[in-house]
């Protein structure tokens, strides 16, 4: 987990960087702080043709059929010398409202593609639902993927092979999930608290794998 | 050069002198006598003016005293050969033969009878037309009231096709090939003929009677082979001579036996096979379905927000791709701008 705005790892649920202090209300101040209500697929940047929006959406929903829970959205814009593509998405993820997701799915289940064709740079956020189950990495091997196309100016058949290396991702995060949910849940637990660590200290004698056991299922 | 002309005459003139023979050497009289005292004048046979004497005449030798042959016995060589035996010609002609091999007058001793009778049934068991030999002396000719033609007619229009061959034993050339009317119209008469040649050409290599419609008969075997081919509408086989190409020929007509048995073999096992395959193919569309139409859920963990975002703080990669110069594995490593080298 990385800030936005510095890109040094935070630890979780960590309320602000605690390196440079980065929270959503900085973004706020930057992008505003009223909701903004888009579609999944909005290119403000105007750069898919009607044939290649079709491509897309089909591939967006079948990733959202595979995935009931997730949906996928994509922007295109241009933000300006001044923005930072990554605060963008943070901040687009967490204050937009999307017209064509239904409601019970909320924007914790979704995976935002935002591409700025002036700046020449795209960024891939997702929200807490995925959290667990997505690494930074992951998200790099996908616009990886679209990185010789868009260089190229082709931004639809970027965009379809990364939707389609995320689809692979996913699908092998969620069968490893369901052989071994321990697994992504340790990732996602609150950190240990002071009183843990004194009985961990106090429980001394005992092996170690068994001490992080406990600490682990203990509230 | 004022003397050159002078030069020319002088060398002309000398030429002229040159080209005049000396006179040839005349025997003096007492040279001659000198060399007669010694006995012997070398060349003094050409060198005398006495006449040449004649040859020795030679007495003429006596003709050999031959009997000489008859009137009625040089009439006898013009006649070929003789009619078979009218005994015999029921045997030959009377009806359809029972066996491949006819030869009534037992010209073939029972061993070679035996043999040849033999490869002809095998001919049968493997070919779909018949060889029928009818075997004949050498000498010996069809009797004129016989008509052959009709003959075959008569007795090989129904049934399996058939070659009829009249062999003339210790007489290969004389041998003659009809074909049973079925097959005569796809067989042509240069492929009949061609047949035959090589079958005769084959049996020539061999001396004993009995060799050679052995070797007639196998070479005979490989032609029908052909001859099924042409008839299943395949090209004849090349105007090549046989008897160079007869080894590849056997070698075919094995292959093709193989074939065959693959083919019966495939024919009884292509419906079990076929049911096999299409069950792995439903079984492997099936699979893939499943896995295309296969919904993936994830457990849904309870994550304290971070950052103050109410939805997401999952803050993935950032690429550029402004230059190609810079490739994503030179970004791999996303670090803060000021952390990044000028």
């Amino acid at each position: 987990m990385k800030c936005p705005r510095c890109v040094q790892r935070i630890h979780r649920a960590a309320a602000s960087c605690p390196h440079c202090g980065f929270t959503l209300a900085d973004a706020d101040a930057r992008f505003g702080a009223e909701e903004v209500r888009i579609r999944c697929l909005t290119d403000s940047a105007g750069i898919l043709r009607r044939g290649d929006r079709e491509k897309v959406e089909l591939a967006m929903e079948k990733i959202t059929r595979r995935f009931p829970q997730v949906f996928v959205a994509i922007y295109t814009g241009s933000l300006g010398e001044v923005a930072n593509i990554r605060q963008f998405g943070f901040w687009l993820l967490n204050r937009s409202a999307f017209e064509d997701v239904p409601v019970e799915k909320p924007n914790e289940a979704g995976i935002l593609i935002t591409i700025d064709p002036e700046s020449k740079a795209a960024g891939m956020v997702f929200g807490y639902l995925l959290d667990p189950f997505l690494e930074e990495a992951d998200t790099f091997e996908c616009l990886s993927r679209a990185h010789a196309y868009w260089l190229e100016g082709r931004y639809a058949e970027g965009i379809l092979r990364a939707l389609k290396h995320l689809d692979g991702i996913l699908r092998k995060r969620s069968r490893q999930a369901r052989r071994d949910p321990e697994h992504f849940e340790r990732k996602v637990m609150p950190p240990a608290q002071m009183g843990d660590l004194v009985r961990r200290i106090r429980a001394g004698h005992r092996p170690v794998i068994e001490e992080e056991a406990t600490a682990e299922v203990l509230p | 050069m004022r003397f050159l002309p002078v030069i020319a005459t002088a060398v002309f003139i000398a030429d002229a002198h040159a080209l005049v023979e000396p006179a040839l050497p005349v025997w003096g009289l007492k040279e001659r006598a000198e060399m007669e005292a010694t006995g012997w004048i070398p060349g003094a046979i050409l060198l005398t003016d006495a006449p040449v004497p004649d040859e020795p005449e030679h007495a003429a030798p006596e003709p050999l005293q031959v009997e000489q042959p008859k009137p009625e016995e040089i009439a006898g060589d013009l006649k070929p050969s003789s009619d078979i035996a009218e005994k015999f010609l029921p045997a030959y002609f009377a009806e359809r033969p029972k066996s491949f091999l006819i030869d009534p007058q037992g010209l073939l001793s029972p061993a070679d009878y035996r043999d040849r009778l033999s490869f002809l049934n095998y001919h049968a068991s493997d070919s779909s037309i018949d060889l029928f030999v009818y075997v004949m002396g050498g000498e010996q000719d069809i009797p004129s009231e016989v008509r052959e033609e009709e003959m075959i007619e008569r007795f090989f229009s129904e049934g399996r096709p058939a070659v009829v061959v009249y062999y003339y034993l210790g007489a290969p050339q004389r041998s003659v090939v009809y074909l049973s009317p079925s097959i005569t119209d796809s067989v042509s008469a240069a492929e009949q003929h061609r047949a035959l040649e090589s079958s005769v050409m084959q049996a020539f290599e061999k001396i004993r009677p009995a060799e050679q419609i052995e070797k007639f008969l196998v070479q005979m075997s490989i032609r029908i082979y052909w001859m099924e081919r042409m008839l299943a509408g395949e090209p004849a086989a090349g105007d090549a001579p046989t008897h160079v190409v007869s080894a590849a020929m056997t070698q075919a007509a094995a292959k093709s036996a193989k074939l065959l048995e693959l083919q019966e073999l495939a024919a009884k096992f292509a419906a079990p096979a076929g049911m096999v395959l299409g069950a792995i193919v439903l079984v492997l569309g099936f699979n893939r379905w499943l896995r295309l139409s296969a919904r993936y859920r994830f457990p849904d963990f309870e994550v304290e927000p971070r950052l103050g975002g109410a939805h997401a703080a999952g803050v993935g990669a950032v690429i550029s791709f402004a230059s190609a110069a810079v490739p994503p594995a030179s970004q791999r490593d996303q670090v803060p701008d000021y952390l990044r080298r000028a």
